[in-house]
């Protein structure tokens, strides 16, 4: 029952930051950024399960594991920047928390222009000249 | 019919996975992006079939493309350089294996000619000659092979003699000699063993022992000397770095 855990941990931290807040803010932040690197430790190996899961049905069927590496891409671009970014805020920089979004959304773009650039081509030299 | 069904079993994984992802994203502000992405690999997965037509493997096309567009930033050119002075040093390794054993080619090459020349000068055949080369650093950067020392192990008197008197070749002396010892251990029955002794002693084994070193001081010095000179003038050498050894001597 790791939810519990979790969830656990997630109250407590809250209280803790509450009673901080007013006292040490700098403390509270620092609480508020462990307590989510905490969260994220704790359920790194359920996506490590479920991404070697997903590899190796793409496997077994006979997928093409670039595909599945651009997925695990978008998805872990998206993770990371969202984290860093709600931590961010949490400390009330949300112009910082907005660029760190930036960031991971021209990231996964990057991702898309070697593929626009294949499917393009091809159009291309379908058309004729 | 077998390519039909892997592309349509392609197309109905990339769906689900693309399903699957979307419900996974964190926030909706990253979704449009993430479904771009995902709506791009769909169609790519749905035009395989005519990429493959045109330009070869679809999935080796963008496993090319993406490998293109992270060496172009500037985050993954730390690891291309890693890996070029990886490649770099493992290039310079072989080279230099390849100049050792070249050296080693032409040392033994330059010992042959060398035994070659002795034999021919001085007569003596069976000349062991040991070449080592180095490679020197010239003014101009270039590094060039040269000699650092020749070792010449001279045949012993004995050998040299049993060699002669047969008039055989030089590959037929090294036998004789070694058997000569065993002729002397047949001295041993018989009751007069001083004399026969004596007579073993003259006879055999330290006869030409004793006239090689009593030669040794004599002819072998000349011949070392002569065998020192030779290779001097020849091979144009620092006499330094010529050693002559008489194998005999050291045999017997």
């Amino acid at each position: 029952m790791e939810i519990i855990q979790i969830v656990g941990i997630g109250l407590m931290s809250t209280v803790l930051i509450l009673v901080l807040k007013e006292q040490k803010p700098m403390f509270a932040f620092l609480l508020a950024a462990a307590t989510g690197i905490l969260i994220f430790l704790f359920l790194i190996g359920k996506i490590g399960g479920v991404i070697s899961t997903l590899q190796r049905l793409a496997e077994s069927s006979g997928m093409e594991t670039v595909y599945l590496k651009t997925v695990f891409k978008i998805i872990g671009i998206a993770y990371i920047a969202e984290f860093g970014a709600q931590i961010v805020r949490d400390a009330g920089q949300e112009s910082i928390a907005s660029k760190i979004e930036l960031a991971g959304k021209v990231l996964i773009m990057t991702l898309a222009v070697p593929i626009i650039g294949i499917i393009i081509e091809t159009v291309m030299k379908l058309l004729p000249a | 019919m077998s390519w039909l069904g892997g592309w349509l079993r392609e197309i109905i994984l990339i769906v689900l996975l693309a399903t699957f992802v979307e419900l996974l994203l964190p926030s909706k502000s990253m979704e449009r992006y993430a479904r771009l992405v995902l709506s791009l690999l769909i169609l790519l997965t749905l035009l395989s079939p005519i990429v493959s037509l045109l330009k070869g493997n679809a999935a080796s096309e963008l496993g090319l493309a993406f490998r293109r567009s992270d060496g172009g930033t500037s985050g993954h050119t730390g690891t291309v350089d890693a890996e070029l002075q990886k490649i770099l040093a493992d290039g310079r390794k072989l080279a230099a294996g390849g100049r050792d054993q070249s050296l080693k080619l032409a040392a033994q090459q330059i010992a042959g000619q060398m035994k070659e020349q002795i034999a021919a000068e001085t007569g003596k055949r069976g000349a062991n000659v040991n070449v080592t080369l180095a490679l020197t650093n010239e003014a101009d950067g270039a590094s060039v092979p040269a000699i650092t020392q020749v070792v010449v192990t001279l045949p012993g008197e004995a050998s040299a003699a049993q060699g002669n008197a047969p008039g055989g070749s030089g590959s037929g002396e090294s036998t004789p000699i070694m058997v000569q010892p065993v002729e002397d251990i047949k001295v041993e029955p018989g009751g007069g063993e001083t004399g026969l002794k004596e007579q073993g002693v003259s006879g055999g084994g330290d006869a030409p022992a004793a006239a090689g070193t009593d030669q040794g001081s004599g002819t072998g010095g000349a011949d070392a000397k002569a065998v020192t000179a030779l290779l001097e003038k020849n091979w144009s050498l620092d006499p330094g770095k010529i050693q002559v050894v008489d194998g005999g001597a050291d045999k017997w």
